[in-house]
């Protein structure tokens, strides 16, 4: 019990404040089918927080964040720039400058020092959930003393991570409105000046907060599942842009919690010492869960509405 | 700076990869099928820690290249292959089917990987390589076999040239007119999946994605056929990938693939900055 609340709890909490951050966010991605720049993002930070470092000179994680996210925004606004010049496809563009800064940061990490930061790419890539522990608190007079001190010791990331679902819930609670025209009728939205192009903005900066705040704690693997897998699971059955965020929370929340304890303690069960990476069995999961969802949907339906043939199954032809 | 054999090895392996994964871009580019490639990238992760299993399990060593790249081969050419019947699922679409083989394949690939870590043998630095590349420690043997693919990969895309571009620009009168459309997609992503595993150890898993991109985005910037562009794209993959080595050679620290890579953005960001005539400004929004 006592390992649960030590290791397991903060890992799991973790991941819970990092699903409700990216996916949150990643709902509106999906929605403008852009469930990519996730990937890109999560790439491009690694010059930034390199940078943070050699500029600042101090390993205070502040300035690696703070690197991270402007090398992030950089990425995407870069792209942006490239995919209109260019008039090819956003994906080249965001390819050609993800790969740019990925290597950028790998030239970085190992020409300025690999040795102060103590930063290695495996740990930027695969995250390190791992280290995110509470010390037990000594035994306390009451619950409540008990559970106070626990919290107060949770490790910094995980407030980090809190105040990224925090900002992420609120952008998309307070612009639902705007950011759901920008979404589904751009040309309405810049006819109309209902939705005007700093929401958009807004959006976009807080899916950077988000990302970087999570791949710290869950690595970059984690959160490009993270950002897109929730959406894309919930979007057959959603009815509503809330409604599919909703259902993109409550969907990935279990398996995302699920495959974590999966992952820590199955191999125990199994009897093998061999360790199962949390952030990647969490990632395989969600991803998973993508055509599953799509497969549960198809059901749903033919018992829903009483054997009927779905649509799509109709639009086939004969 | 010396040039010694070793690095004429390297510059000739490196050359000859820019050149085919060039080639190659530019049809995938034309197909819109950017992204396939970055899931092929990232779906060789597994494969090659399934590989080190395997290779342990049976008691083949875990370091065996053919193995590891044959796994590798199957696991990416799964991932590209699966891409296409997701995205027809209802509201996926393509980035979303991307995203999810992506986000799959790498967590997996992850999963796998750090079982081959807590595995006792000291034999992983192989793997360790994979993920960032390590095209200056490739020995005659490696850019023998990377030759022998590269030549494969360069004919059939000559062979295939025509066929590709059709199905590329119109696939109903492709379709109509007779032409084997999904022969040749499966070809085309035959063909990436070949580019990307032979560019594992020249780039690693996420880099080897810009070697197919950034040449063939940077070829497209200029008016062309699709013959001149895949040759112009070739070309320039080529260069770019000497110059990267040679600028690691001089910097001394920068790792090979980065500075390949670096040096294919310079250029591509160089040419964009000179083909940005305003009247392409204009007209892009």
């Amino acid at each position: 019990m006592n390992d649960f609340l030590a290791v397991d709890l903060p890992a799991l909490l973790a991941i819970a404040l990092a699903l409700v951050a990216c996916a949150t966010l990643g709902n509106w991605l999906v929605l403008r089918r852009e469930s990519l720049a996730a990937d890109a993002t999560a790439h491009a930070v690694l010059p930034g927080l390199v940078g943070g470092f050699l500029v600042t000179g101090t390993r205070s994680p502040w300035a690696m964040l703070a690197g991270a996210a402007i090398a992030g925004l950089a990425a995407i606004l870069l792209a942006r720039f490239v995919a209109r010049a260019t008039r090819t496809g956003s994906a080249v563009a965001l390819g050609v400058v993800f790969t740019a800064f990925f290597a950028l940061g790998v030239a970085l990490l190992e020409t300025q020092g690999a040795r102060q930061v103590d930063l290695d790419p495996d740990c930027v890539l695969f995250g390190s959930l791992e280290t995110l522990f509470v010390a037990p608190p000594e035994r306390e007079r009451s619950l409540g003393a008990w559970m106070q001190s626990w919290i107060a010791a949770l490790p910094r990331p995980i407030w980090t991570l809190a105040a990224a679902a925090v900002i992420a819930v609120a952008t998309s609670w307070l612009l639902t409105k705007e950011l759901t025209v920008r979404a589904f009728d751009p040309s309405f939205a810049h006819a109309s000046g209902a939705a005007p192009r700093w929401t958009d903005d807004v959006r976009i900066v807080a899916t950077t907060l988000a990302i970087v705040a999570s791949f710290e704690a869950v690595g970059s693997v984690l959160v490009i599942a993270l950002v897109a897998c929730p959406a894309l699971a919930a979007a057959p059955f959603a009815r509503s842009v809330r409604g599919q965020i909703a259902r993109s929370l409550a969907m990935a929340l279990p398996i995302a919690c699920g495959a974590y304890l999966a992952a820590a303690h199955a191999p125990a069960w199994l009897g093998t010492t061999h360790a199962l990476n949390a952030s990647g069995t969490v990632a395989c999961a969600l991803a998973a869960g993508v055509p599953l969802a799509h497969l549960a949907h198809r059901v749903y339906r033919v018992f829903r509405r009483g054997a009927r043939p779905s649509p799509a199954l109709n639009r086939r032809p004969a | 700076m010396t040039i010694g054999a070793n690095t004429i090895l390297v510059l000739a392996g490196c050359a000859l990869f820019g050149a085919v994964a060039g080639a190659t871009g530019t049809f995938v580019l034309a197909r819109r099928r950017a992204l396939v490639s970055d899931v092929a990238g990232h779906a060789a992760l597994p494969g090659v820690a399934l590989g080190f299993l395997l290779g342990e399990a049976t008691g083949l060593g875990g370091r065996s290249p053919a193995l590891l790249l044959t796994c590798a081969t199957i696991t990416a050419l799964l991932a590209a292959l699966c891409v296409a019947p997701l995205a027809r699922l209802r509201r996926l679409g393509d980035d979303g089917a991307t995203a999810t083989m992506l986000a799959g394949s790498f967590g997996l690939g992850a999963a796998l990987l750090s079982l081959v870590q807590s595995h006792s043998s000291g034999t992983q630095g192989g793997i360790q390589s994979l993920l960032l590349g390590s095209a200056a420690a490739m020995r005659a043997a490696d850019v023998a076999a990377l030759a022998v693919l590269s030549v494969g990969v360069l004919v059939a895309l000559a062979l295939l040239a025509r066929g590709l571009a059709l199905i590329a620009f119109d696939e109903e009168h492709a379709r109509v007119a007779g032409v084997p459309v999904r022969a040749l997609d499966l070809a085309l992503i035959i063909l990436l999946v070949a580019c990307v595993v032979a560019g594992l150890q020249v780039a690693g898993v996420v880099l080897v994605v810009a070697f197919i991109l950034t040449p063939a985005a940077t070829a497209r910037l200029f008016a062309g056929s699709l013959r001149t562009t895949a040759v112009r794209a070739a070309v320039l993959g080529a260069t770019t990938a000497v110059g990267g080595v040679l600028a690691s050679l001089v910097l001394d620290t920068i790792p090979t693939g980065s500075a390949m890579t670096l040096a294919a953005a310079l250029v591509f960001f160089a040419a964009l900055v000179v083909r940005r005539t305003p009247k392409i400004a204009r007209r892009g929004a």
